[in-house]
């Protein structure tokens, strides 16, 4: 599960106000190469909430994101770079994705997220 | 040419200032339906009036859009409980039988459909693309110029997925774990027939188009209960009265434009018995024009050496969900299906006052009708 699809995932457990963002728990992850793309990058910028992504990545040790980023950074190459790497290069492999509100776990295997809810969830 | 769905949305909705789109019943000869060419490759015309089929004997008759207004399944108390709620029926037809037969499933889904092709194809560069019961991710990747994430309820057939590279999750398509309005565009490609009652296939497209930004798109393609090959049909099991009355909405009334009108010359029967769907094949014939029949179990056939998967076979034939066929050498799995009659996207979709309406086709047995979030 790349930090993209975690930027975008919420929790919907009945009763649950704001499940956004889920806390990220990672106990394995992977690094894998994609091509960079400067353009999709800036058309991908504005979806991204900011502190959910650098919040994720400094979960998995990766805390070469600024805690804040406004579009003016986008206009530097070393920027895009590090973006690009946490959005797109970082894939959790195992680990959980943890409901804000009430603590609901959902778990990742195999970079899978399960995001199913049981019954008397909803 | 307009060659970018969105300029096309912004010129259809300024040069015709229609919120919905009018359906004009013209009459064609009952053969293959006259269709307004609306593809979604390079020359996208938008479409005011559909062609649908008339006078025809197995066919429903075709009336405009405005007189089946108020027709649609009356009181849901099925559904008093969470809408969200998944139904037996859809557990035991749907989601185990696609667990079970996945491999199989998988490898026999890989052509791509032109009409989903050419939207996706027809997406800016850089959409991020929500496939919603993304199966066994066919259209996963298919432009590269998008980022897709996928979704399905199946965790074979999301391993599968996965197993191709692909960004999946397992999610259930009437209750979404996304944010509101991140997707560019979403599309749901032959999953809510797959629904068992209307409010929870209302619910499922509200999830699309909420997932999705404001002048996002979303496409979603049923199948139709006017299948071109008629011969289809027959091999289809109509659910009978009895089996609708548990399942599927025990409280409504079969009234006679009911959307789910049950065939009552079906004879009493078991639903695990073996009953194909030619030995009642008079229930095909609809000759007091009443409406045609909408739920089906429509046969898989496993082949004996993909079923041989340890015990599988043997709990599946247990707790009846599949059968043996020895002649075909296939194990026969049911599959719930809800099938669409025409007009009933469009009226789905009715209610929601933040999705218009701004394109519907009839393609390959399938009704399609894309949306566009206000």
């Amino acid at each position: 599960m790349r930090l993209l699809t975690h930027n975008m995932l919420s929790s919907n457990v009945k009763g649950v106000v704001n499940g956004f963002p889920l806390r990220l728990e990672a106990s394995s992850w992977v690094e894998k190469e994609v091509e960079f793309n400067a353009d999709f990058l800036r058309s991908m910028f504005p979806k991204i909430d900011w502190p959910a992504l650098a919040g994720a990545a400094q979960k998995i040790g990766y805390a070469a994101l600024p805690d804040t980023a406004d579009a003016t950074m986008l206009e530097s190459e070393d920027f895009l770079k590090k973006f690009h790497h946490a959005l797109l290069e970082i894939h959790v492999e195992e680990g959980a994705l943890v409901c804000p509100e009430s603590g609901r776990r959902f778990p990742i295997n195999k970079g899978i997220p399960n995001m199913l809810l049981n019954e008397d969830e909803v | 040419m307009f060659h970018h769905v969105h300029s096309v949305a912004k010129f259809w909705r300024s040069h015709l200032q229609l919120k919905e789109i009018i359906f004009f019943k013209l009459s064609y000869p009952q053969g293959c339906p006259k269709i307004n060419r609306h593809d979604f490759g390079d020359n996208v015309i938008p479409s005011v009036s559909y062609c649908a089929f008339t006078n025809s004997t197995n066919l429903p008759d075709m009336n405009s859009l405005e007189c089946k207004q108020g027709s649609h399944v009356s009181s849901e108390t099925r559904d008093h409980q969470s809408v969200r709620l998944t139904p037996d029926i859809e557990k035991k037809y749907v989601h185990s039988v696609y667990d079970a037969i996945a491999p199989h499933f998988s490898s026999t889904r890989f052509a791509k459909w032109p009409k989903v092709a050419g939207f996706i194809n027809s997406l800016k560069p850089g959409s991020v693309i929500l496939d919603v019961g993304c199966g066994n991710g066919k259209y996963l990747g298919l432009n590269p110029d998008c980022l897709y994430v996928g979704c399905d309820i199946s965790p074979p057939l999301i391993d599968i997925c996965a197993r191709r590279g692909h960004e999946v999750i397992v999610a259930d398509a009437v209750n979404l774990p996304y944010r509101n309005s991140f997707g560019d565009a979403a599309i749901s490609i032959a999953v809510l027939h797959h629904l068992s009652t209307e409010s929870r296939r209302r619910k499922a497209i509200e999830e699309l188009v909420r997932v999705v930004r404001k002048g996002g798109l979303v496409l979603i393609t049923v199948w139709a209960v006017e299948q071109e090959d008629k011969s289809l049909l027959m091999k289809w099991t109509p659910l009978c009265h009895k089996y609708n009355e548990e399942w599927i909405s025990p409280s409504s009334v079969p009234t006679r434009n009911h959307s789910t009108v049950m065939l009552e010359s079906i004879p009493e029967a078991d639903e695990n018995s073996h009953h194909h769907g030619n030995q009642s094949n008079k229930s095909q014939t609809q000759s007091n024009g009443e409406e045609a029949h909408q739920e089906y179990f429509v046969p898989w056939h496993l082949p004996f050496h993909r079923a041989e998967i340890g015990g599988a076979t043997a709990s599946a034939i247990e707790n009846g969900l599949a059968k043996k066929d020895n002649k075909k050498g296939a194990m026969v799995y049911n599959r719930y299906y809800h099938v669409f009659a025409e007009g009933e996207l469009a009226r789905l979709v009715s209610g929601m006052d933040n999705a218009a309406i701004v394109g519907q086709f009839y393609d390959k047995s399938n009704w399609c009708i894309v949306l566009e979030k206000r």
